[in-house]
């Protein structure tokens, strides 16, 4: 019945331009099916460039060892760490999207969501190298796998978060491939249709597992979403939480409080939605899909940053209430010395935390602000700054100075190898995510089609009939036949 | 065919919850004779019944203002077709709020230390260097603000909601409406996060035991309170729903309420799990002293009691479909959840207050009396709803996002 696509006229469309089924199919699809443009060379090359100078510092590494970069024997985790859980981090916003919004039945996920779990899935490929290469012998790394073997007592430890990181972690990923591909089959199987060279039907044919679009794959396919919508939930939650364990479960002060899993997982939705920002809003231009990913998604993803950046200021606030309420000389030291006096050696990056996470996004407070694409970018690219430090900031200000006041490290940076791994990973990041944007449809056609009788702008403009009649009509008209 | 606008009171619904409030006042009475005329450790027993009973409640109704402001945040169009439910739960925090307030400034005026061991710091080096923030004059301040504040913001959300009945809103207005109530929404809930979800459970609840912490404690107290406060308001839904209102509801909506209940119990144990293992990991003997008589000691048989109700029973049977879309199901399960969450704030309050000060040895006291001011407040809720469902319409059939509540499909 059609008055089943019916939604307030006083929300904005989600789709603009007024488009029709064959419309969305051209404007999405058209990008794969064209030679890329001069830009998309452009950041390809540069992304690959940035791989080969990262695998070069991993090579450095590996041949020479852990020296190559600039930890000690205080400062045991520095960029690496930090970089891990930045990386794990960003990965949360694609799932959070695709499963918990579809449980939430949140139109206004079709437009991003595709992208956002391919950035999801390339983030945690990301993260995985930092501490798989912070072994040392990384040639050793099968370690950590726990299989009947021959080496005695030499058995993963199960008590250890850090074993844990590695169960969460490749679960997580592997939810995520799945969901993110099954979701594709329908666009894939759609880009096959419409292939005129041999080769690309072949290839799209292969890739989209012989999708006939019948009812019984709709249904097998919609049946095998929300399963694993169901499954992902949980995993979004606990990847970071297992995370926030590596730290919380020890006695170091400043790392061992009790609302790090929460509060790591909010910081990661946080970065995870500003990542994605930066994303979209390059897409959208080069690809020109404004019309799919518009100022309404964007005004919303900004909404998502307010409250997680004020769930996360809750947090930072709690944790130094509590750490000076709880009357422990070492922890109220790490919070008072290490992190907000400004003059010690590191009290810069826990305001620079602070600024950027807390302070600077509650400008979308405003609606002229959350609708601003520039200032959008802007915050986006600040809040990916300030969750870095955020990682940073729990990482060295807590250890640079031990229990050992002989042994306190007073200043790490890191080495131009450590420096270059980093790099190297935001290559492998964007070179994923260029040939993504190249041979998949970045936006998810079917489901947009879906939505489009809901929140199409011209489907929308004429639901004035229902707009203007009263409720007790309307209830009649739609309940005339009881159900 | 017109909709069922106006709620009378049944004479049933007025005079069971009256004679609940009658148990209530009975049972005060007796466990002030029984308790609160005796020495400090009855006087301890008296007011820990109270502190529980008044915070849990008061917590719990002001629960379901949380939940209309976050659906006006979130611009959901489904909940409005028990929109004003919720809102006549909310007047409730009008007198739980004032019972609140009288029961814990009497406690911190009639310097009852024996349950606010920081009232006499005086050579406690760590209550000492606490009573920056513990201390009386801070606590009186602020549990005033505290209320009062959610008070006056939820009263004000409530007559946004009333301009709706004035006629209908064209979709122009509409936006404007949407965008008005968006404002206080989001006043009420930034003053929520700066209260509930930090300060006022540690205040209230954390310092009776003065010496331990856990940044946890307050984002926990709220899990369990929020998941009781969705508990209640599907509770009221499912009784006019039987009583003939309603009509614009049905399984769908019955089927989410359920969803909520369901995540939120998950939600809770989330965090209760996070709180418990990483004290119990890092084996701190500031923080482990917090669950000795929880875990190991008298309140064992409680504390996993409430875990089973809370966790457990939720988790299996709420899991199907089938059962959230059950009537029955769904409220059997909402009452297990609020006696749960009930029993929850219990062991939060009484293990700080029920040591013997000679053998150090641990009890459980509870009894009728527990049980009877608890129902008291169940009285005072039904009928504090009741009473506010009845002056207003029952519909907010002209808010912009109405008709898709009549159309909702999970």
């Amino acid at each position: 019945m059609a008055v089943l696509k019916y939604e307030s006229q006083t929300r904005d469309p989600l789709v603009d331009g007024h488009k029709d089924y064959h419309q969305v199919t051209e404007d999405i699809i058209r990008p794969i099916e064209a030679n890329p443009s001069r830009l998309w060379w452009i950041g390809f090359i540069i992304s690959v460039c940035l791989l080969l100078f990262g695998v070069y510092s991993v090579y450095r590494e590996v041949t020479y060892g852990i020296g190559q970069w600039n930890l000690n024997k205080t400062i045991g985790w520095g960029w690496d760490i930090t970089n891990f859980v930045w990386w794990v981090g960003i990965g949360h916003a694609g799932t959070l999207i695709s499963a918990i919004l579809l449980l939430f039945r949140q139109g206004w996920r079709t437009g991003v969501n595709r992208a956002a779990e391919a950035m999801t899935i390339f983030a945690v490929m990301c993260a995985g190298q930092f501490p798989i290469f912070h072994m040392g012998r990384v040639w050793m790394a099968f370690y950590v796998l726990p299989y009947p073997n021959t080496r005695g007592p030499l058995w993963v430890n199960f008590n250890s978060p850090l074993l844990w990181d590695v169960f969460a972690i490749s679960t997580y990923f592997t939810v995520s491939l799945l969901f993110w591909y099954s979701g594709l089959l329908p666009d894939l199987a759609t880009v096959r249709d419409r292939a005129k060279l041999k080769w690309r039907k072949r290839m799209y044919g292969l890739l989209s597992f012989g999708w006939t679009g019948s009812t019984k794959h709709w249904q097998r396919h919609e049946s095998l979403s929300l399963v694993l919508a169901g499954l992902s939930t949980p995993l979004v939650l606990s990847v970071h939480t297992i995370v926030s364990f590596d730290f919380a479960t020890s006695v170091i002060p400043g790392w061992h409080t009790t609302i790090f899993p929460p509060y790591f997982v909010a910081g990661a939705v946080f970065s995870g939605f500003a990542m994605v920002q930066t994303l979209l809003l390059i897409t959208r231009k080069v690809l020109g899909l404004k019309d799919y990913i518009t100022l309404n998604h964007i005004d919303v993803m900004n909404k998502v940053i307010v409250l997680t950046g004020s769930i996360v200021g809750v947090a930072y606030l709690t944790e130094l209430f509590i750490a000076w309420y709880g009357q422990n000389g070492y922890e109220w030291y790490a919070f008072k010395e290490n992190r907000a006096n400004l003059f010690s050696p590191y009290g810069w990056s826990y305001w620079l935390m602070m600024g950027c996470n807390v302070l600077s996004p509650q400008i979308f407070w405003i609606k002229k602000m959350r609708t601003n694409i520039t200032v959008t970018f802007f915050m986006s690219i600040l809040i990916n700054i300030g969750m870095w430090f955020e990682r940073f900031v729990i990482i060295v200000t807590s250890i640079y100075r031990d229990y050992l006041p002989s042994s306190w490290s007073t200043y790490y940076a890191p080495t131009i190898w450590e420096v270059g791994f980093y790099l190297g990973t935001f290559g492998l990041f964007f070179t994923c995510y260029f040939l993504f944007s190249k041979f998949f449809p970045v936006i998810a056609v079917a489901e947009i089609k879906h939505i489009l009788k809901k929140n199409g702008e011209s489907y929308k403009a004429k639901m004035d009939v229902i707009e203007n009649k009263p409720a007790e009509k309307f209830y009649e008209e739609t309940h005339a036949v009881p159900h | 065919m017109s909709l069922k606008e106006q709620f009378t009171v049944p004479g049933r619904f007025r005079t069971i919850s009256l004679s609940l409030m009658a148990i209530g006042i009975v049972s005060l009475v007796a466990g002030y004779f029984l308790y609160g005329t005796g020495d400090e450790h009855y006087q301890v027993r008296f007011w820990g019944t109270l502190i529980h009973n008044s915070v849990f409640f008061l917590l719990v109704v002001n629960a379901a203002m949380f939940f209309i402001c976050a659906t006006t945040l979130a611009m959901g169009g489904w909940q409005l077709a028990f929109r004003r439910v919720s809102e006549a739960i909310t007047v409730a925090v009008i007198p739980l709020g004032v019972i609140a307030l009288i029961v814990l400034l009497a406690l911190v005026l009639g310097h009852q230390h024996h349950i606010y061991h920081w009232l006499t710091p005086e050579g406690d080096k760590i209550l000492e260097g606490k009573s920056g923030f513990l201390n009386p004059r801070f606590y009186i301040i602020w549990t005033i603000l505290t209320i009062g504040g959610w008070i006056i913001l939820g009263r004000k959300m409530r007559l946004v909601s009333a301009e709706l009945d004035n006629g209908p809103v064209p979709v122009e207005q509409g936006r404007k409406y949407v965008f008005r109530s968006t404002v206080w929404a989001s006043l009420f809930l930034v003053w929520f996060a700066l209260t509930v979800l930090s300060t006022a459970p540690w205040l209230w609840l954390m310092s009776i035991d003065a010496h331990w912490y856990s940044t946890m404690f307050s984002w926990y107290t709220f899990a369990s309170t929020f998941v009781s406060g969705i508990a209640v308001m599907t509770l009221f839904v499912i009784y006019l729903k039987n009583q003939g209102y309603l009509e614009l509801v049905n399984r769908e909506h019955i089927h989410d309420l359920g969803k909520f209940m369901f995540a939120f119990s998950i939600f809770w144990t989330y965090l209760w799990f996070s709180q418990f293992m990483l004290i119990w990991y890092a084996n701190i003997p500031e923080e482990t002293v917090y669950f000795k008589p929880r875990v190991e000691g008298a309140f064992k048989g409680l504390f996993w009691f409430m875990f089973v109700i809370n966790f457990l029973a939720p988790l299996l049977i709420l899991m199907r479909a089938g059962s959230k879309r059950n009537y029955t199901t769904v409220t059997f399960m909402a009452i297990l959840i609020i006696i749960g969450h009930w029993l929850d704030v219990y062991q939060m309050v009484f293990p700080g207050l029920s040591q013997d000060p000679e053998t150090g040895k641990y009890h459980v006291p509870l009894n009728f009396f527990d049980i009877g001011v608890a129902l008291g407040f169940v009285g005072l809720i039904m009928y504090s709803t009741g009473n506010a469902l009845a002056k207003r319409p029952l519909y907010v059939k002209n808010h912009p996002f109405f008709k898709e509540t009549i159309i909702h499909h999970t």
